[in-house]
Formats: structure tokens, C-alpha cells, sequence
């Protein structure tokens, strides 16, 4: 009997949790990163190679970013279908996808031009998910 | 009590003849050879020069004063614990990537390197 509720509830309910991360992680520019002073070597020196180099018509980014998404999955059924032509059942999936990135805009020579950064992995996952 | 014992037992031998767990890798392409890069001059390498120590690059960015080449190697790991009705999964993906811009007259003027596929992890999403 328990075993015949056992199998019976590995059909009927599972849990599914991932966690997927892209990236390594994105410290904040330092203090010493200024536009108009900083150049484009001492930010490759700092952060290396970027994820992506976007050509911006004179200008020219770096982006560096990383992506972190964690991911739920409940599913509730009772498998009667094939008895009972009837099989209720019940499927929730919840997806959070964080970004931290920091992009680097320079001039054509490659000074830097401005610098944005966003730590989106600081945000709450249960709070954030539910705004 | 014995009865408690019992059931218990059997939901254990249950857990275990239901679970299952795995650990897979994945690496986009060869890895970099670290010494090929020390041969690489600011001002001195040629666009061409790159392409015979790294190969064809894995992009290249038109920009407005040259290019830029982009060499791209990654290392996933996957980690997945299968446990009755629970299932977790945790997948981790990690790059190595070197860039160089290049001028208009096909000469290296800057690059950057960052190594971090050797911290590629198995784990669990908690």
C-alpha cells in the first residue's frame, strides 16, 4: 500500500527549483574610473574583456554583464485520465532573470565618455518577483 | 514503534529507488594557451599576426577607427538531484575572452583578456 502511494505521488506532485548563472560576477567602477580621464586600457586592465563591444556610430561601449535566473515549478495532478477520462490537474512556473552590468561608453580615441552600473542580483528574489 | 521503523524504512528504500542525480560539463572550443598572449605587443602586433596565434575570431566589430577582435571559450556545468518530487538543478556558465582593437592600419593598439572558466562550479541552486 505504501509503495502503491508512493509511486502514485511521484506522478501526481513534483517540485522542480533551478538555479542557471551566466557570468562571472560585476564589481562596481572603482572610484578612480572618471569621463573624460580614464582610457580604454586602464578599464580592459581592470575588467577585461567585455561580453560585448557595441559600435555606437562614433562612439564605441563596452558591456560587461551577467545574468543570473533562478526558476520554480510546481505541478499538482491525479492521473485517473485513463480510468476515469477526467485527470485535474494543476501547473505553477515562476522565472526571476537578474542582470548586473556595467557599460563603458567611450570617444572614438577611447577616453572614457560616461559609465553605467546596475547590481540587479542585489534585489530581493521573493520581493522582487512579486512587484 | 516497530511499525514507525517500518515505514519509515520503506519510504527511505522508496527515496532512493526514485532518486537520481547528475553532473554534466560542456566547453565551447579549445582552450586559450595563456604564453600565446604574452606574444602580443601594443602597437607592434599586426591584425594578421593575431589571427595566425588565435585563429579566426569568434567576432569581429566594425568600429569607427578599426575593429575589434573577439575571441570567445566557455565551460558550463551542470549539476540536477532528482529526490522523489523534488527536483533541483543548478547550471553554471563561465567564459574565457580576449579582445583586440585594432587600428586602420591593421596594428593591435589595445587588449583585454579575462580567464574564468576555471571557476565553473557544480552546486546546488540553494
Amino acid at each position: 500500500m505504501i509503495l502503491f502511494i508512493g509511486q502514485v505521488i511521484c506522478g501526481c506532485v513534483s517540485l522542480q527549483i533551478d538555479k542557471i548563472n551566466d557570468g562571472a560576477d560585476i564589481p562596481p567602477p572603482p572610484a578612480e574610473f572618471k569621463a573624460g580621464k580614464t582610457s580604454l586600457q586602464e578599464v580592459l586592465n581592470s575588467y577585461g574583456a567585455p561580453s560585448e563591444i557595441v559600435n555606437m556610430e562614433g562612439h564605441f561601449a563596452l558591456h560587461y554583464k551577467r545574468t543570473m535566473d533562478r526558476a520554480g515549478h510546481i505541478s499538482i495532478g491525479v492521473p485517473f485520465a485513463d480510468v476515469l477520462k477526467v485527470g485535474p490537474e494543476l501547473n505553477t512556473r515562476g522565472t526571476l532573470l537578474r542582470h548586473d552590468t556595467v557599460i563603458f561608453i567611450f570617444t572614438r580615441e577611447g577616453l572614457l565618455e560616461d559609465m553605467i552600473y546596475e547590481k540587479g542580483t542585489s534585489q530581493p528574489l521573493w520581493d522582487t518577483f512579486w512587484k | 514503534m516497530r511499525r514507525g521503523c517500518l515505514i519509515i524504512s520503506i519510504l527511505l528504500l522508496l527515496l532512493c529507488g526514485n532518486s537520481c542525480a547528475v553532473i554534466g560539463r560542456g566547453q565551447n572550443f579549445r582552450p586559450f594557451d595563456d604564453k600565446t598572449l604574452e606574444q602580443v605587443q601594443q602597437g607592434k602586433t599586426t591584425a594578421s599576426e593575431v589571427t595566425k596565434l588565435f585563429g579566426a575570431p569568434s567576432q569581429i566589430v566594425k568600429l569607427s577607427n578599426g575593429n575589434a577582435y573577439v575571441y570567445e571559450r566557455s565551460v558550463d556545468k551542470v549539476t540536477g538531484l532528482w529526490l522523489l518530487i523534488i527536483t533541483f538543478g543548478n547550471f553554471d556558465t563561465q567564459y574565457d575572452r580576449i579582445v583586440f582593437f585594432i587600428n586602420k592600419d591593421d596594428v593591435v593598439t589595445h587588449y583585454g583578456s579575462s580567464f574564468k572558466t576555471g571557476t565553473a562550479s557544480y552546486a546546488m541552486p540553494f
